[in-house]
């Protein structure tokens, strides 16, 4: 378990992290997620030992950070760079020597990994041969060549074409059986969507919503019911216990106020007055939560 | 500690193999030389081509020429066997004025030849007269004669003082005509240069040396000595010496230089000495940059591309930085060893006799390493800190440029030293730390390693300070600079930022 306690971190006058607090379990995929300037990036940096925080502590496994190897984290930066004149084998070989494995491990765990990334014929290229993509892929497997217990990836997918999206979600799936922690910081929320299971919002450097993927999803459920009609839904205006949240020519979406009231009548009118093509509920999207948050943790703060 | 040495190996390696290296190792030096033994080839080559013309107005005795001739033909011939200087006597005899001055002259000269004519044929005729026993009016004719004579005397005095002023008049036409003459072939770059030789020469002893180069001191040295030994030749003829002693006596004195070194006494070459000194300056500079320039591209370049940021969550920015820094030493010591290499092969082949070259010695070998592996330390440190405050490629494009061209100076103080290697001004430059080892190793090529044991001792301990120093600053800005992205630190920055980490 990493556990993120209080961190707080100012440069100069700017508090970027103002008691910072998460937990993330083993076998689990945390988001990171939050705005541009939120403190993401500082955030990751802290918990690389790239940074030191001000105040607050990070523990692994009730360990202090300063105490836990370098070695079980593995760490995908943002902004991607390697060396444009070196082979990607060398390369490789390099970042894996520097977490303390054998040269000689550290050259088949990186051909094990090319040939996984189906870029086994690239080894001996030089990187600046490689299109952005291939490079992207190198970088994530030099951030995880020495089978690190942690995982963070800033903006892994940024990038990566459809296919090579699914191939890079695989391995990380992979890694999650293998119960390991995974921290994600992205501003793609399909791919969190579709991936994670704990997530964290932060603006301003405080979290301003912490939880499983599920009960968020719970949590802003906005009872919301999606209708497509072969006739025109004008008469839902007439309609009583029902909010119309967003109406186009012969689909609606609508909130229905009262649950204990009468749904079955509600629906029975409904389907009574037109002929309805679809009708589900609306799960609630995670991007529409974010910038729902952000905006008002942002007017309220303004206040 | 191990990350360090794999950090180190790497940018060793990466940069071993690098076109670059290979570029400054072994075209860079060879361009170098080339380039600074083309002049000197070419100045030496026109030196050989032209005979210089020497004009000379005389005032004094005919013979001085020929002499100077003879001495000149004797000391400095050409390539090819002939006389470097002709010695060329300035005419006059186009000058108006000196053609009018010469006829009166002339005419006066005809004057005084009848009147001494006159005169002589008078006391001729006293001297038949008076041994003449029984000349009838024997004493009239003596008296008449002698008035005669008292007469054609008087009048022989007139015409000899007026041919006297004639001649003096005549000698200051021919010399400022003479001058006049030479100035202008002087200006039309006929003559190198004249020498006026004054008429009392033997007393007076001081002679004119006109040129357009006045500073050509070779030249006009050799003139000097020349002259110097002619007219002590003259004056000791005038005094009836013979001339076998004469020339027994004027046998010069030839001066060979020795120098005072560590293996015993060195004969001495100024253009061994002065090329060697710059080459060895030069070398060093290009080792300290060629390393120094890895390392300030290779900081700034992981600054750029991120990758910074990966090895810092393996490494230590201290670890990353020592890395870096050892890891481009070790690969200018490759450099400088195989120099050393080249050295020591072109010697082992007798390319050049290591025993004419005093300074190809291994003691000088190992100063070289000591002074490239300190100023190599002391410019990393530089290097690593404007590296990591910069962020982008362009400036840092302008700064390189900016820190070769200031760092090139040293070099250019370095000639300087060749004028007055004694100087108390050399000595104070000697001690600032940038410029310390370029000055020591000029220096210890030029004076030999013994003569200034208390000044490497001085000048490794002031370095080693300022390395200590300079690398305590560097790790700080070391470490802030490099996470700092998209915006170059300014002074204030740089100044909170040392006081605070």
């Amino acid at each position: 378990m990493l556990e993120v306690k209080e961190l707080r971190k100012a440069f100069n006058e700017n508090q970027v992290l103002d008691s910072l607090s998460f937990r993330v379990k083993p076998g689990e995929i945390f988001s990171l997620l939050g705005p541009n300037g939120a403190g993401k990036t500082t955030t990751i940096r802290i918990l690389m030992n790239i940074l030191r925080a001000d105040e607050g502590e990070i523990l692994y496994n009730g360990e202090p950070r300063s105490k836990v190897s370098q070695r079980k984290f593995g760490y995908l930066p943002e902004e991607r760079g390697l060396y444009q004149r070196a082979t990607v084998l060398a390369l490789l070989t390099y970042f894996g020597t520097l977490n303390n494995m054998s040269r000689h491990r550290a050259e088949i765990e990186a051909i094990r990994f090319l040939d996984r990334m189906g870029l086994v014929e690239y080894t001996e290229k030089m990187v600046n041969e490689l299109s952005k993509g291939m490079q992207q892929k190198i970088q994530f497997i030099a951030s995880t060549l020495h089978a690190p217990e942690i995982l963070i990836l800033d903006e892994p997918f940024a990038g990566l074409d459809p296919v090579n999206q699914i191939v890079l979600r695989e391995i990380i799936r992979q890694y999650q059986e293998e119960g390991k922690i995974i921290i994600l910081s992205t501003h793609q929320m399909d791919e969190v969507e579709k991936l994670s299971d704990h997530i964290c919002l932060i603006n301003q450097g405080r979290v301003i919503l912490d939880g499983k993927m599920e009960e968020i999803k719970k949590q802003y459920r906005e009872d919301a019911y999606y209708i497509e009609a072969e006739d025109d839904l004008g008469f839902l205006h007439e309609m009583e216990d029902i909010e119309i949240l967003e109406e186009k020519n012969k689909s609606c979406k609508i909130a229905i106020k009262n649950m204990n009231g009468d749904f079955k009548k509600i629906i029975s009118k409904l389907f009574s007055r037109a002929t309805v093509k679809k009708f589900y509920m609306v799960e609630p999207n995670l991007h529409d939560i974010f910038i729902k948050l952000i905006q008002k943790d942002n007017s309220q703060a303004s206040k | 500690m191990k990350n360090f040495f794999r950090i180190a190996r790497w940018e060793y390696m990466t940069r071993f193999r690098s076109r670059s290296f290979l570029f400054s190792t072994f075209i860079l030096p060879m361009l170098f030389s080339l380039l600074i033994t083309l002049p000197a080839f070419f100045l030496t080559y026109e030196e050989e081509v032209s005979t210089k013309l020497i004009g000379v107005v005389n005032l004094g005795e005919r013979s001085l020429v020929t002499n100077l001739q003879k001495q000149l033909n004797k000391n400095f011939r050409l390539k090819n066997g002939t006389p470097e200087y002709v010695v060329m006597p300035v005419s006059v005899d186009n000058s108006p004025d000196y053609k009018k001055a010469h006829s009166e002259l002339q005419t006066m000269q005809a004057r005084m030849d009848s009147i001494t004519q006159a005169y002589n044929a008078i006391k001729d005729l006293r001297v038949q007269y008076y041994n003449r026993r029984n000349l009838p009016n024997k004493n009239y004719l003596l008296q008449k004669t002698y008035d005669e004579m008292v007469e054609t005397r008087e009048l022989k005095d007139l015409i000899e003082i007026e041919l006297e002023t004639h001649q003096a008049q005549l000698d200051s036409v021919f010399n400022s005509e003479a001058r006049r003459a030479a100035d202008s072939l002087l200006f039309k770059q006929v003559l190198n240069a004249y020498l006026v030789i004054p008429e009392d020469i033997e007393d007076n002893s001081v002679i004119e040396y006109h040129t357009y180069t006045p500073g050509n001191l070779l030249e006009a040295e050799r003139l000097h000595a020349v002259l110097n030994e002619i007219i002590i030749e003259a004056r000791m003829a005038n005094a009836n010496i013979n001339t076998r002693q004469i020339s027994e006596w004027l046998e010069p004195v030839q001066l060979k230089k020795y120098q005072l070194r560590a293996r015993g006494e060195q004969e001495w070459n100024f253009y061994v000495e002065f090329y060697g000194s710059i080459i060895g300056v030069v070398l060093l500079f290009m080792a300290i940059f060629t390393s120094g320039g890895f390392l300030f591209s290779s900081v700034l370049q992981e600054k750029t591309n991120r990758v910074i940021e990966v090895l810092l969550s393996y490494a230590s920015s201290r670890q990353i930085m020592a890395g870096k820094i050892f890891g481009l030493g070790f690969l200018g010591l490759t450099q400088v060893l195989i120099w050393l290499g080249i050295a020591a092969l072109f010697v082992f082949l007798n390319l050049f006799q290591a025993g004419q070259i005093p300074y190809l010695n291994w003691d000088n070998a190992l100063y070289f390493l000591l002074y490239f592996c300190l100023g190599y330390l002391l410019y990393a440190a530089i290097f690593v800190s404007i590296g990591a405050v910069f962020s982008s490629e362009q400036e840092a494009q302008q700064i390189n440029l900016v820190l070769r061209t200031l760092a090139i100076l040293p070099v250019l103080l370095v000639f300087l030293l060749l004028k007055e290697p004694n100087s108390g001004i050399i000595q104070v430059l000697t001690y600032i730390p940038l410029l310390t080892p370029y000055f020591m190793i000029m220096r210890i090529s030029q004076q030999g390693a013994l003569a200034l044991q208390a000044d490497i001792y001085i000048t490794t301990v002031i370095l080693v300070v300022s390395i200590i120093g300079m690398v305590f600053v560097a790790a700080k800005i070391f470490r802030m600079g490099i996470l700092m992205y998209g915006k170059k630190l300014n002074w204030k920055e740089i100044k909170l930022l040392l006081k605070t980490s």
